[in-house]
């Protein structure tokens, strides 16, 4: 494939009488990562092509016609190199290159398939390669000269060393080469010191461009003419073909037209990698410094990401506080600028930069995604490529919605300038450099947690990994005797042993729904209740742990439907239900048959039970405390049901009523985590908060996976201004916080 | 009031229940000690779609539902429903919610830094 070989230095693309370097992108690709490596980039396979490739070559005509033309119509000086990549179809392109180097033996790479441009260049070349003998990196055809002073600009950006003009001999390049150095080397500059200031940048860049004489403000900042207008028609063509995929196509048009008008360098980059995106060269160069993720649709999020992060870090940096400059916060945003951190599927992750001995390889996977993508993007038809984009945006929904949307919708730049500014004016607070540096901690810390309970948040069970009860002969008969005792961890054990062993035992999963409720674990308790509703749906039991599991997750819709279920599968009040409200819920309907079922037996303490549930779901808490004081009466040694009425009173500002419930319940049954925590929910609300953290301690020792509790504490342990116990927090340490705050 | 089950957002629970704080002796001592106007904006699915705006205003110590009409908020947040949630109960902070763009802010920093998940009273579980 010919592409492959210009890369890799292959047999068409060698120019006789030259090294290896002679191959403009591979030149450039060893200056980049220094010599050692020419070796391993020659090892990339350059026989057989995938058939993504082909694909991109064989469609070439048709499908990249929009993009193609509008590039060589635009920019009639533009790279000839690219032209004639371009005009050749796959057979032709071979044949051409070796007609080329028939009849034109010494010929620069970037001269193929222009007649005009060669004598000059022929001129160039020679001069270039008789000049400057005495300086090393100077020497050789202009594409040597210019990757060597490519790499000299890099490695000065990773010393952080301002970077000197040094005079150059003429190298020879078109307006179209000129502008994409530019560009790039501008955009490049900005993810290598997203943490210095914009002057510093482009002192960077225009000692580069001085050097290489190239004008630093002509068009580096606005697109051709023409181009983008060829651009949108093809976005309008996609659309077109595409309705159902009209709205998300739409947003990635509003999104890019944004960020052209918005982001000077956004759009250069836009247009750059438009310009790029089948061949590589530079290019992946590029993705490979920033990000090694691969270039799909979802991708472009990331590119939003860290241009967003970057504006921040950029205006950030200015300000001067010593203490900001070293946090971590800062530290973190121009990683991310950089690209060292992206932000994929919602979760933080180190894209670390790749030692150059692993180049290779990275280019190599590089090279297959970047052609992937360029094959999506443009061979295999808009639609396609529209289609795939909807499609994901469709499956991970709200996750990669929140970075594109809000690239689209937040106005980023009103905002870091608006951050800057006040930032400017000493807008924050002595300590909040510190709040915004340990919340890069946090962030990192909560997506670790985030992944570990993505699972449960999905509905599925997660079950605990050492599991000392599996193997047990009767399980069952064992987590029942726990949870009896109110030995609630160990029960949920004995219970998960018992289910991975009978995964159809309603009972079994019942009272684990029940341990983890009890447990102040709700996302676990609706898993677990779910499955026990699948093997026995009419449970009255079931339907009502899920229904008040649900109301506490403010999730209404799916409360209402199992208190109504609960209704309808009672052999006593079944028959009141009437068949067609099943369809559409409201919640008066519900309300009028409960009430309905609560006057034929008023002494039947669930229906009260189940009416209290309902009340706290369309928050009449008055109504609910006297159907929870009814039931009450009915079953007074009932310690869910106290449980129920304090979490009532609390919920409408009785505190101190709630207090006396939840000690009644605890008198019940004394390891009822979740009246525990509610006890401390209960004192937080009334701003007491050295007592809260008391009481969250004790769940908390009960139950250490209680979420909630985990982080109900540390907003009670920094109102109670104890951040010296956030450490122990963060990190879980149960002994410290114990010792600390004894209840 | 429940009144269609499909059309309810998480955050109207917290918004009312917030309501009744601010008339708690913790709620006054909050509004003493904040004493800025937030608008809430809350977007079912999407930030900017079909949003319902909040007041919280900690001068008065008063939630009402709709755009502030006394002049300009000190701060103005969007959430999605579900974010502004998290925000509320301390699942996630707000600096986090910025970075990751689950929360949009306009007005002044300062007041926004004041926006802390300790201002929103927790809700006790049945």
């Amino acid at each position: 494939m010919a592409m492959r070989e210009l890369v890799t230095g292959g047999a068409a693309c060698a120019v006789p009488g030259s090294s290896s370097s002679s191959n403009p992108l591979g030149a450039l690709a060893n200056a980049l990562i220094g010599s050692s490596s020419k070796e391993k980039i020659k090892e990339i396979p350059t026989s057989v092509p995938t058939s993504s490739e082909r694909h991109f070559f064989a469609d070439n005509d048709d499908h990249l016609g929009a993009l193609d033309r509008s590039f060589v119509e635009s920019n009639d000086q533009g790279s000839d190199f690219l032209r004639g990549f371009r005009s050749a179809g796959q057979g032709e392109l071979s044949a051409a290159w070796d007609d080329i180097q028939r009849s034109q033996a010494p010929l620069p790479p970037q001269g193929r398939g222009s007649q005009t441009l060669i004598p000059e260049l022929d001129r160039i070349y020679d001069r270039a390669s008789l000049t400057r003998p005495q300086q090393p990196i100077l020497d050789g055809p202009p594409q040597r000269v210019l990757s060597s002073f490519l790499h000299s600009f890099v490695d000065s950006s990773r010393g952080g060393v301002p970077f000197r003009p040094i005079p150059l001999p003429i190298l020879g390049l078109s307006e179209g080469d000129k502008q994409c150095i530019r560009d790039r080397s501008s955009i490049m500059a900005r993810h290598f010191f997203a943490d210095k200031s914009e002057d510093f940048i482009n002192a960077q860049v225009n000692a580069l461009l001085c050097s290489l004489d190239i004008d630093g403000d002509v068009r580096a900042k606005g697109p051709l003419p023409g181009r983008f207008r060829e651009l949108e028609d093809y976005w309008n063509e996609s659309q077109d073909s595409l309705k159902h995929g009209a709205h998300a196509a739409d947003e990635w048009v509003a999104e890019f037209n944004q960020q052209r008008t918005e982001h000077g360098d956004a759009d250069a980059w836009a247009h750059s990698f438009e310009q790029q995106h089948g061949a590589i060269g530079w290019a992946s160069e590029f993705e490979q410094l920033t990000s090694v993720d691969h270039m799909r649709g979802a991708n472009i999020s990331n590119f939003a990401a860290m241009e967003q992060t970057r504006m921040l870090a950029n205006t950030l940096a200015q300000n001067d506080d010593p203490k900001f400059q070293n946090s971590k916060f800062l530290q973190f945003l121009s990683k991310m600028s950089r690209g060292e951190l992206i932000i994929d599927d919602n979760q933080v992750k180190e894209t670390a930069l790749p030692a150059s001995g692993d180049w290779a390889a990275e280019y190599r996977q590089q090279y297959n995604r970047s052609s992937a993508w360029a094959d999506e993007f443009v061979s295999h038809g808009s639609d396609q490529w529209v289609n795939e984009f909807t499609t994901e945006q469709e499956q991970h929904g709200p996750v990669d919605d929140q970075w594109v949307n809000e690239f689209s919708k937040l106005h980023v730049q009103d905002w870091a300038e608006e951050f800057g500014r006040q930032v400017g004016e000493g807008a924050l607070e002595e300590d909040s450099a510190d709040n915004w540096a340990s919340a890069y901690d946090e962030y990192l810390n909560e997506q670790v947690a985030a992944k570990n309970r993505s699972d449960t948040s999905r509905g599925l069970y997660v079950f605990s990994d050492m599991n000392p009860y599996v193997g047990h002969p009767n399980p069952l008969k064992e987590g029942q005797e726990l949870f009896r005792k109110g030995l609630l961890s160990e029960a949920v054990l004995a219970l998960e042993a018992e289910v991975l062993k009978n995964p159809d035992i309603a009972e079994g999963w019942r009272l684990l729904g029940i341990a983890h409720a009890e447990n102040d674990d709700d996302q676990q308790a609706i898993a677990a209740m779910m499955r026990a509703q699948e093997a026995d749906p009419t449970n009255l039991e079931v339907l009502l742990a899920l229904g008040v599991s649900h109301t506490n997750e403010l999730e209404q819709a799916a409360a209402l439907k199992y208190l109504y279920g609960w209704l309808r599968h009672h052999p006593k009040y079944g028959t009141l239900v009437s068949p067609e409200l099943s369809d559409s819920l409201y919640y008066a309907d519900v309300a009028r048959l409960f009430n309905e079922a609560a006057q034929m037996s008023p002494d039947d303490a669930d229906v009260h039970i189940v009416l209290g549930v309902l009340y706290n779901l369309s928050r009449e808490y008055d109504k609910a405390i006297a159907s929870f004081q009814t039931a009450l009466k009915l079953k007074p040694h009932d310690y869910s049901l106290w449980n129920k009425l304090g979490a009532t009173q609390a919920n409408s500002v009785q505190s101190a009523d709630a207090i006396l419930a939840y000690q009644k319940a605890l008198d019940l049954k004394p390891n009822y985590v979740r009246a525990w925590a509610n006890m401390g929910i209960s004192y937080a609300n009334q701003g007491m908060y050295v007592d809260s953290i008391c009481y969250y301690v004790r769940a908390l020792a009960m139950n250490p996976k209680a979420d909630n509790a985990w982080q109900y504490l540390r907003i009670s342990l920094s109102c109670a201004s104890r951040n010296d116990m956030l450490e122990a927090c963060d990190s879980r340490n149960l002994d410290i916080l114990q010792k600390e705050f004894p209840l | 009031m429940v009144e269609s089950s499909s059309k309810q957002l998480k955050s109207d629970a917290l918004m009312d229940q917030m309501k009744l704080h601010l008339a708690s002796d913790a709620g006054k001592e909050l509004t003493k000690k904040i004493n800025l106007v937030y608008q809430i904006n809350i977007a079912p699915k999407k930030i900017g779609f079909d949003e319902v705006a909040y007041v919280v205003d900690l001068k008065k110590g008063e939630v009402s539902k709709g755009s502030y009409e006394g002049g300009k908020p000190d701060a103005t947040f969007s959430f999605k429903d579900e974010d502004f949630v998290k925000v509320a109960l301390g699942k996630m902070n707000p600096q986090i919610a910025f970075m990751r763009g689950a929360m949009k802010i306009k007005g002044s920093l300062s007041a926004a830094q004041k926006f802390t998940p300790d201002i929103f009273p927790k809700p006790s579980k049945m």
